[in-house]
């Protein structure tokens, strides 16, 4: 506030282009104004209008004494809690990861069979390991891309076509998804 | 496999659209889509006039640059998921 009151002052005196900044600028201010008083000649060449700008002065932090410091430095210390301290500082041994459940050829022809029991084209009755889709089973091409594609989705890998055309049985897709998850029996 | 037959094509194309087709963030787009490639599929099953063969490809073709296009759109403004997809959820 009393950087804005002291520019006013500064300004009515001279009539001349001032730009009121905040607080820490001001001295500049000042010292404008101090070299034009030493050239008064010049002062009537320059145009009487006088513009400023006012912009909001900075809040000045005070630094803190000594005294708040130390206080300050011991209140944290103080704080600090040793049980918490003891628990943070000794890493953790042991390290969890996701895995998928350790697979067997017997888990993989059962989830197989499952899934095929539920598609609603198959029967049931007729279906075993070494039923042919295409042959025993009565299905068409178009109903072998949605099995592999049930087959992709349960297994969480992606089956590639020249792969899946091969794939005309469910001991097929067994074997198959056996090699590719590696599991050997 | 870069060589492919039309019939490759064909199975390759149908696994593309019914995959794109369930990406839809909306289920009734999704299960809109997912049935209709799949009985668009199943009529044009017996077909053999080539020419009608390769026009319902490039209009299957169109179709999948719209499924496309639209699960983006889909995904960009998506809105609650429906009572009955939480049910399924809950199912499995």
């Amino acid at each position: 506030m009393s950087g804005i009151v002291k520019n006013i002052r500064a300004l009515t005196r001279h009539s001349c282009y001032f730009r009121a900044y905040s607080v820490r600028p001001l001295a500049v201010t000042l010292q404008k104004s101090h070299t034009v008083q030493q050239e008064p000649v010049h002062q009537q060449n320059l145009l009487s209008y006088t513009q400023t700008r006012f912009y909001s002065p900075e809040i000045k932090k005070t630094k803190p004494s000594e005294e708040e410091i130390k206080e300050r430095v011991l209140k944290v210390c103080a704080s600090y809690d040793k049980v918490t301290a003891d628990k943070r500082l000794i890493t953790p041994h042991e390290r969890s990861y996701s895995a998928k459940p350790p697979l067997t050829l017997k888990l993989i022809s059962e989830r197989v069979l499952l899934v095929l029991q539920l598609y609603d084209k198959i029967n049931p009755d007729k279906l075993n390991l070494k039923s042919h889709f295409i042959n025993d089973l009565g299905l068409d091409s178009l109903d072998h891309v949605e099995v592999i594609m049930a087959m992709e989705d349960e297994f969480g890998f992606e089956i590639p076509d020249a792969d899946a055309e091969r794939l005309l049985t469910p001991a097929d897709i067994v074997r198959y998804v056996g090699d590719r998850e590696d599991v050997y029996e | 496999m870069i060589i492919m037959t039309s019939r490759q094509q064909i199975l390759k194309l149908y696994k593309t659209m019914l995959r794109e087709s369930q990406k839809f963030p909306s289920y009734n787009f999704k299960q809109y889509a997912v049935r209709r490639v799949h009985d668009a599929f199943k009529e044009n099953r017996s077909l053999t006039d080539a020419k009608f063969i390769e026009n319902q490809l490039k209009e299957a073709y169109r179709n999948l640059d719209i499924i496309k296009r639209q699960v983006i759109i889909g995904q960009l403004y998506s809105t609650e998921k429906l009572v009955i997809e939480n049910i399924e959820k809950n199912k499995k």
